[in-house]
C-alpha cells in the first residue's frame, strides 16, 4: 500500500461528500455528505502521518479532534434541523429559502 | 473721581437699567420708567462732568489677544466725543422725560423705556469708542435698538415693514464698512482709532493711496446706509412709523448721527483720499438737494421732518468732505438739538390734536398750545438758519467750509438746499400757525390747551439750546482744538439773503392772507409729481431691485429644485435600483451558495498552487 492510493480513496471519498452536498436535497442528506467530507479529511491526515510524518501522534491527535468535531457539529446540526422542521414542516432545501432576493 | 469710572457709569447706566426693566419691572412701568430715567440721569450728569473735565489721554483695556492682533476696549476723551456725548446723554434723557407724557397710555411702556435705555447705551458707547471694532459693535447696536424701537407698534404691519427695511437698508450700507474695517485688519492689523490716524504710523503709511480710497470708500458706504444718503436713504422717512419721541431720538443725537460722527472721527484718512471726499460731496450735495425738495410737497409733518433730517445730514457730510471739520461737527450738535425740538413739538401736536397732517393740525387750533409752538418757530427758525438761532452759525460755517473748497457746483448746491429748507420749514409753520380756516378741536386730546409738563418742559429747554447754542462755536472750537476764523458780516450776508427768500417765497405762498396754499411747484407739473413720488426712488426699489432679486431668487431656486435636489435623488435611486438588481443574485437556494463558495476557494487554491 502507498500514500498514493490512501490519497486517492481520501479524495473519492471527499468527492462522494461534496457531490451529496451540493446535489441532495434533504438536509440529513447534506449532513451525511459533509460527514463523508471530514472522514476524508481525517483518512489523509492519517496517510501523511503514517508515510511522511516523523512523529507519529500528531496525526492521529488530529483525526481524534475531526471525529469529537464533527460529533459535536452533527448534533448542533440535527437540533436545528428539528427547529426548522417545526417551522417549515420540512426539512428539504427548497421549503428553506426565505433569504431570496 | 476717576475719568474711566465715569465713563463706565455714563455709558452703562441706561444698559442696567434696560436690564434691570426688563428682566424685573414688566408689569411694574412706574418703577420701569423710574430706573430708566434715573440711568439716563447718571448718563447726562457723568458726560456732562467728562466734558467739564476736558480732553485727556484717552483708556484702553485689553479684551483679548489672538496672534498679533490684539483688541482693546476703551475710551477716548477729544472734543468731539466729549462734547457729543454731552448732548446724546442730555438729547436721550429729554426724550426720556417727553416719553413720560406721550407714551402715558400705551399698554406696553415698560419695553418702550427699557429701548431708550438700551439705546442711549448703544450710542453712548460708539461715542466713547477708542476702537474701530469696538465703534462698529456699538454702531450695530444702535441700529438694533433702533429696529426694536421703529418697529414699537409692531402689530402695525407697516411699523414692522418700517423696521425691517430699516434694519436692512442700513445693514447693506454695513456690510461695506466691515469688509473695510476687515482690509484695514489686514493691512496694518490694529483698529486702535488714535494710532490708525497717526500719520506716520496710521493707515496713510500702511496703505497704497489707491487702496486707502477704497477702505474710505467702503467706510462711507457704511455711513450712507446709517445717515441716510442718497441711494440709502429711504428707511429714514418710512422710520416715522415709530412713536414720535423715537423718531426725534433717532434723527437728532442717535442713529444718523452715528454715521456723521464717525465720519468726523475719521476725518484725517477721509482728508487723504481725494476721490472719496469728491464722491461724499457729490452724494452729499444730490441727497440735501433731493429731500429738501421732497419736504416741499409732502403734507406729514413728521415726513417733512424726515426729510429735513436727511438733507442737514447731506449738509454735515457736505463740509466735513470739504474739509470743514469744525462746520461738520457744529452743525451736527446744532442739528441734534433743534431737530430733537421739532420732532419732540411735532409729537406734542400729533399727541393733542391727534393728527399728523399739518394743515390739519393749523385748522385744529395748532397755534393755540403755546410752548409748543413757540418751540416750533424756535427750532424752525435754527433749521431755516435764521440769525442769530443754533442753525445759521453752524450753517455759515459749512458755506465757508465750502467757499474755502472752491467747487461752484457744491457751494450752488448748497445754496439751493439751504433755500429750499428754509422754504419748507416756514411752510411748515405757516401752515400750522397761519391756517386758512379754524374749527374748535372738537376731540382735544386730555385737557388744557397745551400737552402736559413732562412733555413741554424738554421742549422747553431745547427751546433754549436752539436758541442759543449757536453763540457756543467759539467754546466748542476750543474744545476741539481747531482755528475757527472770524467771519466778517458781509460775508454772512449771502446765506441770509437766500434764507430769507425761502421765507419770503414761503410766506408768498403759504402765509399772506390771498395765498393760494399749494405751493409754487405745483405750477411746474412734472417737478411736483416727481417730488410728491419721492424721486421715485422707492417705487425704482419696489420695482426694479425688488423684481430682479425676485427673479434671482426664482432663478437659485430652480438650480435648487432642478440641480442639487434632483441629482441627489437621482443618486438615491441609483442605488436603490442597483441595490434591488443585485439582490436577484441572492437565490436563497443554500446550495449554490456552497457551490459558489467551493468554486471559489478551487479557483483560489489552484491561484496559490500555481504561483
Amino acid at each position: 500500500m502507498t500514500l498514493t492510493a490512501f490519497l486517492l480513496a481520501g479524495l473519492l471519498l471527499f468527492t462522494l461528500g461534496l457531490t451529496t452536498v451540493l446535489s441532495r436535497r434533504n438536509q440529513i442528506a447534506i449532513l451525511v455528505g459533509i460527514e463523508l467530507m471530514m472522514s476524508a479529511a481525517s483518512l489523509n491526515f492519517l496517510a501523511f502521518n503514517r508515510f511522511v510524518a516523523p512523529d507519529p501522534a500528531v496525526g492521529q491527535i488530529v483525526a481524534l479532534v475531526i471525529i469529537g468535531l464533527a460529533a459535536a457539529e452533527v448534533s448542533i446540526f440535527l437540533s436545528i434541523l428539528m427547529v426548522v422542521y417545526r417551522a417549515h414542516h420540512g426539512i428539504t432545501v427548497e421549503e428553506i429559502r426565505e433569504l431570496k432576493g | 473721581m476717576n475719568p474711566t469710572a465715569i465713563t463706565v457709569a455714563t455709558t452703562f447706566a441706561p444698559f442696567l437699567a434696560f436690564a434691570v426693566a426688563l428682566l424685573f419691572f414688566m408689569k411694574r412701568p412706574v418703577l420701569a420708567k423710574a430706573i430708566v430715567l434715573l440711568g439716563g440721569l447718571v448718563s447726562v450728569v457723568g458726560s456732562l462732568m467728562l466734558l467739564a473735565g476736558g480732553p485727556r489721554e484717552p483708556v484702553r483695556f485689553l479684551w483679548f489677544a489672538s496672534g498679533d492682533v490684539a483688541l482693546r476696549f476703551g475710551f477716548l476723551y477729544d472734543g468731539l466725543s466729549l462734547s457729543f456725548g454731552a448732548v446724546v446723554a442730555v438729547i436721550t434723557f429729554c426724550i426720556q422725560v417727553y416719553s413720560i407724557g406721550y407714551m402715558a397710555h400705551d399698554p406696553a411702556k415698560t419695553r418702550f423705556f427699557a429701548m431708550l435705555g438700551l439705546f442711549g447705551w448703544a450710542m453712548l458707547g460708539f461715542v466713547y469708542s477708542v476702537d474701530l471694532l469696538q465703534a462698529f459693535i456699538f454702531w450695530e447696536l444702535v441700529g438694533l435698538a433702533s429696529f426694536f424701537l421703529i418697529g414699537f407698534w409692531y402689530e402695525k404691519p407697516s411699523a414692522a415693514a418700517a423696521a425691517k427695511k430699516a434694519f436692512i437698508m442700513t445693514r447693506v450700507g454695513d456690510v461695506g464698512l466691515f469688509i473695510g474695517i476687515l482690509i484695514i485688519l489686514n493691512s496694518v492689523g490694529i483698529f486702535d482709532i488714535p494710532a490708525l490716524l497717526d500719520p506716520e504710523t496710521g493707515l496713510r503709511a500702511a496703505l497704497s493711496p489707491g487702496m486707502l480710497t477704497i477702505v474710505m470708500l467702503l467706510i462711507f458706504v457704511g455711513i450712507m446706509g446709517k445717515s441716510a444718503q442718497f441711494p440709502l436713504h429711504t428707511w429714514l422717512p418710512d422710520a416715522m412709523e415709530g412713536p414720535t419721541p423715537v423718531s426725534a431720538l433717532l434723527h437728532s443725537a442717535t442713529m444718523v448721527a452715528a454715521g456723521v460722527y464717525l465720519f468726523a472721527r475719521l476725518n484725517p484718512l477721509f482728508m487723504a483720499s481725494e476721490t472719496t471726499l469728491l464722491t461724499v460731496l457729490y452724494i452729499s450735495t444730490f441727497t440735501a438737494i433731493l429731500s429738501s425738495t421732497v419736504a416741499m410737497v409732502e403734507r406729514d409733518i413728521k415726513k417733512v421732518l424726515a426729510y429735513s433730517s436727511i438733507s442737514q445730514l447731506g449738509f454735515m457730510l457736505m463740509a466735513l468732505a470739504a474739509g470743514g471739520f469744525f462746520a461738520g461737527v457744529f452743525h451736527l450738535i446744532t442739528h441734534a438739538l433743534f431737530k430733537a425740538l421739532l420732532f419732540l413739538c411735532a409729537g406734542s401736536y400729533i399727541h393733542h390734536l391727534e393728527t399728523n397732517d399739518m394743515e390739519e393740525i393749523g385748522r385744529r387750533g395748532g397755534r393755540k398750545m403755546r410752548w409748543t409752538t413757540v418751540g416750533l418757530v424756535i427750532g424752525g427758525g435754527a433749521l431755516a438758519g435764521i440769525p442769530p438761532l443754533a442753525g445759521f452759525f453752524s450753517k455759515e460755517e459749512i458755506f465757508a467750509a465750502l467757499s474755502h473748497r472752491g467747487i461752484l457746483i457744491f457751494q450752488a448746491g448748497a445754496f439751493a438746499a439751504a433755500f429750499l429748507t428754509a422754504y419748507y420749514t416756514f411752510r411748515m409753520i405757516f401752515l400750522i400757525l397761519l391756517p386758512a380756516r379754524t374749527e374748535e378741536p372738537a376731540h382735544a386730546h386730555g385737557h388744557g390747551n397745551d400737552s402736559p409738563l413732562p412733555m413741554l418742559a424738554p421742549i422747553m429747554l431745547l427751546t433754549l439750546a436752539a436758541a442759543g447754542v449757536g453763540f457756543g462755536g467759539g467754546w466748542l472750537a476750543r474744545l476741539l482744538d481747531v482755528e475757527r476764523e472770524h467771519h466778517a458780516i458781509t460775508s454772512m450776508l449771502p446765506a441770509i439773503g437766500i434764507v430769507l427768500a425761502g421765507v419770503a417765497l414761503a410766506w408768498w405762498d403759504f402765509g399772506r392772507r390771498a395765498a393760494t396754499r399749494t405751493g409754487f411747484i405745483t405750477a411746474v407739473k412734472p417737478l411736483h409729481t416727481l417730488f410728491t413720488n419721492k424721486w421715485y426712488v422707492d417705487a425704482f426699489y419696489a420695482n426694479v431691485v425688488a423684481r430682479l432679486t425676485d427673479m434671482l431668487a426664482g432663478l437659485l431656486q430652480t438650480v435648487e429644485n432642478k440641480g442639487f435636489d434632483d441629482s441627489f435623488d437621482g443618486a438615491a435611486r441609483g442605488v436603490v435600483e442597483t441595490g434591488s438588481f443585485t439582490a436577484k443574485l441572492q437565490s436563497g437556494w443554500v446550495q449554490s451558495y456552497a457551490a459558489v463558495a467551493i468554486a471559489m476557494m478551487s479557483i483560489l487554491g489552484i491561484y496559490l498552487g500555481l504561483r
